[in-house]
């Protein structure tokens, strides 16, 4: 699976959701994919802090389902989020990690995912109670719809190619977080 | 009105309910009251940066929130702050409970503290160091109104002098 294709098919599922997304290449496919989206919020640093953004953000707004776009670099930095969102347990929050077993933007250094940790163990251990693998773009479209009208929250892992190249977007910080912000104006 | 009751209407009065913390002896003074009080939604966290993005977040969707840390902790904030807080514009009140002060007593917690003034002046992030109960409110509020002003994190550091530190 194509990590372009499935950023794709959630963009295709979803309509006004607020979308969170990692450093790098998930924020760069977003960005390509759908360019204008208010709805998005891109990251360009805080490295791991993409699954506790969302976390904030699926917390103030409980009617509205939450997506965040990790990767798996950056969630090992961020493990404990994990135990975090659980004993929260926001319903609303649906956590993607796009998984190419890579430091994709450093080099594609293989992670700690390439052959030995297991992220959805983890998110299990960690006591979130809806946790999905999926390794095609079959798999990942029946567990994201499931997330769409089940309560969670959700970890779904997606095993995605690595060696793919977006380009590197001009986005300002501060219009999208601004624009961002304006799409929870009640 | 004792100096953790100050505080507390600070952040009621500014409607920040959304608090997120790493617990520690001199900020557990406030944070005990506030798991008892139905206004606020607690988030105990596995570490600061954790707790700086989780309240970053809920600014992004127009609610408001603080985070609480100990001194010692405040070291792990510096990526966020640096790399998500300054350039995005997302600004939060933080409180630090300050080891290393008058009284301390074990040396581990001397260094992290002392750096944290120098650290936010790199940052370019302003800071208010509470000593007194007589001028907390006026810190507290003021402390507020110019962050979400200004669109910066806003750091207030509890000093010993205030707090009578870990053991008090």
């Amino acid at each position: 699976m194509l990590r372009v294709d499935a950023i794709q098919s959630v963009l295709d599922r979803v309509n006004d959701e607020p979308i969170i997304a990692n450093l790098g290449g998930a924020t760069f496919h977003l960005h390509n994919l759908s360019e204008g989206r208010d709805a998005n919020l891109y990251t360009w640093g805080a490295m791991g802090l993409s699954s506790s953004i969302g976390l904030g953000v699926a917390l103030s707004a409980p009617d509205r389902k939450v997506i965040v776009m990790d990767g798996d670099g950056s969630l090992l930095m961020n493990l404990g989020s994990l135990g975090t969102i659980a004993r929260q347990d926001p319903k609303n929050l649906i956590h993607i990690v796009w998984d190419n077993h890579q430091w994709a933007g450093t080099g594609g250094q293989p992670t700690h995912t390439a052959g030995v940790t297991d992220l959805a163990t983890v998110a299990k251990g960690a006591g979130i109670p809806k946790v999905e693998a999926v390794s095609t773009l079959e798999g990942l479209e029946e567990a994201f719809d499931r997330a769409m009208t089940e309560d969670g929250p959700w970890c779904i892992v997606a095993d995605v190619e690595g060696g793919d190249k977006p380009n590197r977007p001009e986005v300002s910080l501060e219009d999208n977080l601004q624009r961002f912000r304006k799409t929870f104006a009640p | 009105m004792a100096w953790s009751d100050q505080i507390i209407q600070g952040l009621k009065d500014a409607d920040i309910s959304l608090i997120a913390y790493v617990p520690d002896g001199i900020t557990w003074r406030i944070l005990g009251k506030m798991e008892d009080d139905p206004f606020f939604h607690m988030i105990p966290c596995s570490r600061e940066e954790e707790a700086i993005g989780i309240i970053s977040g809920a600014y992004t969707a127009g609610k408001r929130g603080t985070v609480f840390m100990q001194s010692s902790g405040f070291g792990n904030c510096v990526n966020a702050l640096a790399t998500l807080n300054i350039p995005s514009r997302i600004p939060f009140p933080m409180f630090i409970g300050m080891r290393g002060g008058p009284g301390e007593f074990n040396m581990a917690q001397i260094p992290g503290a002392r750096a944290i003034p120098g650290i936010l002046d790199s940052l370019g992030l302003q800071y208010f160091s509470l000593t007194r109960e007589d001028e907390l409110d006026q810190i507290i509020k003021g402390g507020i109104a110019l962050c979400y002003a200004g669109r910066l994190p806003v750091a207030n550091l509890l000093s010993t002098l205030l707090t009578g530190g870990r053991d008090a």
